[in-house]
């Protein structure tokens, strides 16, 4: 193994001029990368290439509204500072409250997260369901992109080799829906991996007529699932009993599970339908879940055979 | 010691050491002087070796393989069995089998060498599961028909029972493999001190690798000095496996003459160590008119893996716990340990018993839910009680508490009222399971076999050494020991010194396993505390000396496994409860009640750490503790595929005891380490199947399973298949 360098730049000035002169892996919280170039132990982790640790940039760092409403994440924001924040939209502030234990949380960063481009990430679901941007930058200027269009595929990212992602900035928030949902199953309680997670929104106009709706569904095929057709076939109409089984149906067919399709099909289904159904019903809680607990007195009999 | 009752809690001896972090485990050792090493092992699940291409090793590394066991050594791990072979010759019969340890003194040029070595196979088809195994795929590699073990065994005359009955129905019920995840990952240092071998070891057993390898050199036991290290966690994945290890490091340090060291990673560790054996129990249950149980028979059936090892006494447990904690008119057990070509199945608490108690559970819920009993009512009529007759036609000879037991759990956890209240399939649902574990070994094993010895010895400053061979493996016994020892000596427990064992300083008190420690080597110690209090005040430096006796009149045959197999069983009583999300089939456990029969306890604090260990450890094994095997390869390899509980899965337990004294276990204790875990999954899966109103005859049964079954699976309340 040839020796390889690794740059801790101070500034984003810095960074960008490294990036611009060479090819570095660029490691953010290292959740994934060290667990991916993990050696044995005493040996030091193998990387093919030099890395540069982006952790000082201060520039990255921080959660403000911007002067259009939105919000902006810095990119090295880790989970726990963007759970814990009340100005960040609902939706991700579960994602991140829930992905891997506590240690990892404050590790881990929303910029990472986006590009790893794990079908399995947590921050992805959210952000594509509240037509989340990236901002791309590199000594040439800035980009922004829709975080859904970023992520091309599997494990693969829009990213020009001299670019650093530096802002996520997310439009809407829960604010801007009557009705809204998100739920992972992971493979137990904490610490856990997503076996699916399904994120929707729904907002009413006049004459229960449907304003917006939006759907993402994680772990559910070769990247985060959110499709556009599908939510137009409820969007201008009614909720009906008939209309919740055509999205149902439609959105059925743009997911693809590999393992577990039965579970993740079905789960899908019958999340989607608890959800619209709610609405429906207009609850005074505008948070939707799975089911009312039971242990909730005086809340009505769940139906179990839905 | 200052307290009135055993029982009151004290701090843990190795509290300090452990949760400050400065307890040094067999990898914080400085064994500079030592070469690293890697394992060579099987990548393939069955076949023939071929051809072996080892890189050219530079000076000071060494290819260690069957080859360098010398002239009069056998190539072989004594276990129970001696079947098991130290390093793979011609053929490979799993995946991960032992061939070489590369040794060297620089990791990395290790790392590197150890990716170039290339193995050439003539791969045969495997035979993974337990049908695969008894359909003989790929052909028959043990006996002519893959069968490692069997035995059988009958009370009553269930055949002419049979011919009486009204209906006989028929269920099967199946179990998974289950990884120890112990916190530390195996390990293991061999080197030469005055002319002896000298092991630094994780371990349950120190006893059991000098027996097991010492035949690899042709050389007696003595020659081999075992010290266990502190050992973080076990449960039964430590008692044999290090033998794995310690074999061919021994084979090593005999060929290089310098101390050698291996140390697993998780993954490692993870995908080349034993796991607890899959079962599936074929039950065939004759009813008379009114539903009454008239015979029942089991065939019980245990992947044992590659080699039999230790699988015969995990699947005679077995087959002595498929009644449960009931005496039917006429039963019968039969149990085959079969043959296939996965990492050997070997111990993890409970030993086999779980297995067949989660299955005889489950069919008896069964039972009782197709006539449309509640499963606690069923199970009521069958309960067997003191002077019963066991599977093995000896009697229970103590009182059983079951009863008692019940009434805790029914009070705490408000039972009768909420199976009323829960429909079948209402999403809500509440299960209940009872089990038991016979502590120590089996029979007459603790006289015929271990013959435990154990020492005190008192110094001229009033201190007191207990020496033996059990070890603290985070169970506890560090502190129980030297407890009952204070106790009845009337001294501080500090005053009481009790090391980690080192095979030549101590006698053999037998392995720390099977339930036995607290019941048969405390009782040494007791015993032994009782001769040293006459002479305590007169004698300044001495050692007094117990070993065990068997109580006479409780005979065994272990060649028809007919007696007294178990003098004291530990019995549980456990409750849990359960809602399921409608949407996602995920399945939140709302709470758990539980009452134990551990004797008298030692100390309340640590037997309470065992049962909220044991009950969520068994609740883990019937939900998300899925490994697969995948023609012949294991699938989950890390603790992110391999789903262990957290505290965040289950709410905090309710737990309650009875008092029974057993009267030849010090202060009146019995065994519970194993017992513990015995029960939990099958209330588990009772109270699910409720829940969801559907019948679950396998685990672990995790969310997707669980959607499965609410969408196709089979409703609780038909019949289980009717074969006349």
């Amino acid at each position: 193994m040839e020796k390889i360098d690794c740059y801790i730049p101070e500034t984003l000035q810095e960074a960008l001029e490294i990036l611009h002169r060479e090819d570095v892996i660029i490691l953010a919280g290292g959740s994934d990368l060290m667990v991916f170039h993990k050696n044995e132990p005493s040996l030091i982790p193998e990387f093919e290439k030099s890395v540069m640790i982006i952790r000082n940039l201060n520039e990255l760092k921080g959660i403000r509204i911007n002067s259009n409403g939105e919000c902006e994440i810095g990119a090295l924001c880790t989970s726990n500072e963007i759970a814990e924040s009340t100005i960040v939209p609902w939706h991700l502030r579960q994602a991140a409250s829930r992905m891997g234990a506590v240690g990892l949380r404050n590790s881990a960063t929303i910029g990472g997260n986006i590009a790893n481009a794990s079908p399995k990430g947590d921050m992805p679901g959210p952000l594509y369901l509240l037509d989340a941007r990236v901002k791309l930058t590199s000594l040439n200027g800035s980009r922004e992109m829709l975080v859904s269009d970023f992520i091309i595929k599997f494990k693969s990212i829009d990213l020009k080799k001299d670019e650093l992602i530096t802002k996520i900035i997310i439009p809407y928030s829960e604010r801007d829906f009557d009705y809204i949902f998100w739920h992972k199953v992971g493979t137990r309680k904490s610490n856990a991996i997503s076996k699916i997670t399904v994120g929707m929104a729904l907002k009413f106009a006049e004459d229960e007529i449907v304003k917006d709706f939006r759907l993402s569904a994680t772990s559910t095929g070769a990247k985060t699932n959110r499709n556009r057709d599908v939510e137009n076939l409820l969007i201008g109409s009614k909720i009906t009993e008939e209309n919740i089984s055509r999205v149902i149906e439609a959105f059925d067919q743009v997911i693809s599970p590999r393992a577990m399709p039965v579970f993740r099909r079905e789960s899908t289904k019958r999340m989607i339908r608890r959800f619209l159904s709610q609405c429906l019903l207009h609850p005074e809680s505008r948070v939707i879940d799975t089911y009312d607990s039971y242990y909730v007195p005086g809340s009505p009999k769940p139906v179990f055979n839905i | 010691m200052d307290i009135n009752d055993i029982s009151t809690a004290v701090r843990r001896v190795d509290a300090l050491e452990k949760c400050s972090g400065t307890a040094k485990y067999v990898s914080d050792y400085d064994f500079n002087d030592c070469l690293w090493s890697k394992m060579i092992r099987s990548s393939i699940p069955r076949g023939i070796i071929k051809n072996i291409r080892i890189p050219t090793l530079p000076d000071g590394y060494f290819w260690v393989d069957y080859k360098d066991i010398p002239k009069g050594g056998k190539n072989y791990l004594h276990m129970i069995a001696t079947d098991w072979k130290c390093f793979a010759e011609h053929d490979v019969r799993y995946t991960g089998e032992t061939i070489a340890l590369l040794c060297g003194p620089d990791k990395k040029i290790l790392e590197d060498l150890y990716k170039q070595v290339e193995i050439e196979y003539e791969e045969l088809e495997p035979a993974v599961t337990i049908d695969e195994g008894l359909n003989c795929k790929g052909g028959a590699f043990v006996n002519d028909n893959n069968i490692h073990c069997h035995l059988k065994l009958q009370v009553g005359d269930v055949d002419s029972a049979f011919k009486k009955a009204d209906r006989i129905v028929t269920e099967t019920i199946e179990t998974g493999f289950q990884e120890h995840v112990y916190l530390e990952t195996n390990g293991a240092c061999c080197k030469i001190e005055n002319n002896k071998y000298v092991f630094y070891v994780s371990a349950q057993c120190p006893f059991y690798i000098r027996k097991s390898i010492a035949p690899l050199l042709n050389i007696s036991p003595d020659e081999i000095i075992v010290k266990q290290t502190v050992t973080g966690g076990a449960f039964g994945g430590k008692e044999h496996f290090p033998d794995v290890l310690c074999g061919p490091l021994l084979v090593a340090v005999h060929k290089i003459g310098k101390g050698v060291k291996l140390f697993f990673t998780r993954e490692e560790d993870m995908e080349n160590s034993v796991k607890r054996h899959p079962s599936k129990v074929v039950f065939k249950t004759g009813l008379d008119k009114n539903g009454n149980i008239l015979a029942m028979e089991s065939k019980v059936y245990y992947n044992a893996g590659g080699y039999l090892s230790s699988s015969f006494v995990v699947l005679q447990r077995g087959c002595f716990h498929v009644s449960g904690c009931y005496e039917f008119p006429n039963f019968s057990s039969e149990g085959f340990g079969v043959a296939t070509n996965t990492f050997p199945s070997c111990a993890f608490r409970g030993f086999g018993a779980p297995q067949t108690l989660f299955a005889i559970e489950t069919h008896m819920c069964h039972l009782a839910e197709m006539q449309g009993l509640d499963p606690l009512e069923f199970k009521k009529r069958y309960f067997i009680k003191k002077g019963g007759i066991t599977s093995t036609n000896g009697k229970v000879v103590e009182d059983v508490k079951i009863p008692e037991m019940l009434n805790q759990v029914l009070k705490t956890s408000d039972y009768k009222r909420k199976v009323k209240q829960y429909a079948l399939g209402s999403g809500k649902g509440i299960g209940i399971s009872f089990y038991n574990h016979g502590g120590a070994f089996t029979g007459n094993g603790e006289q015929a076999i271990i013959k435990a010895k154990c020492k005190l010895k008192k110094y001229s400053n009033g201190k007191v050494e207990i020496l033996c061979g059990q070890t603290e493996m985070g169970q506890g016994f560090k502190t129980i020991l030297p407890k009952i020892a204070a106790k009845v000596l009337n001294i501080p427990l500090i005053d009481v010194i009790y090391n980690n064992p080192d095979t030549s300083k101590v006698p053999d008190s037998g392995p720390t396993a099977a339930s036995r420690s607290t019941m048969i080597v405390g009782k040494l110690v007791e015993k032994a505390a009782l001769l040293m209090k006459e002479r305590f005040n007169k004698e300044k430096e001495f050692e007094v000396e117990t070993s065990y006796e068997h109580p006479e009149g409780y005979d065994w045959d272990q060649e028809n496994f007919q007696g007294y197999a178990y003098l004291g069983y530990g019995w549980g009583v456990c409750v849990v409860e359960v809602e399921v999300d409608p949407c996602t089939g995920e399945v939140t456990t709302k709470g758990i009640w539980s009452s134990h029969d551990a004797g008298h306890l030692i100390d309340e604090k640590i037997v309470h750490g065992q049962v909220n260990g044991g009950v969520i450890q068994g609740i883990g094994w019937a939900s998300t503790e899925v490994m697969e095997n995948i023609n012949g390869y294991f699938k989950q390899k890390s603790m992110s595929d391999y789903i262990i509980p957290t505290s965040m899965d289950y709410p905090s337990q309710y737990v309650d005891f009875v008092e029974n004294p057993y009267k030849w276990g010090p202060f009146g204790a019995k065994g519970m380490g194993e017992l513990v875990f015995n029960g939990s999954g099958a209330a588990y899966i009772d109270a699910l199947s409720r829940a969801i109103g559907k019948r679950i005859s396998s685990i672990p049964c995790p969310t997707e399973k669980v959607m499965e079954y609410m969408l196709n699976g089979k409703d609780i309340k038909d019949s289980l298949n009717i074969c006349r």
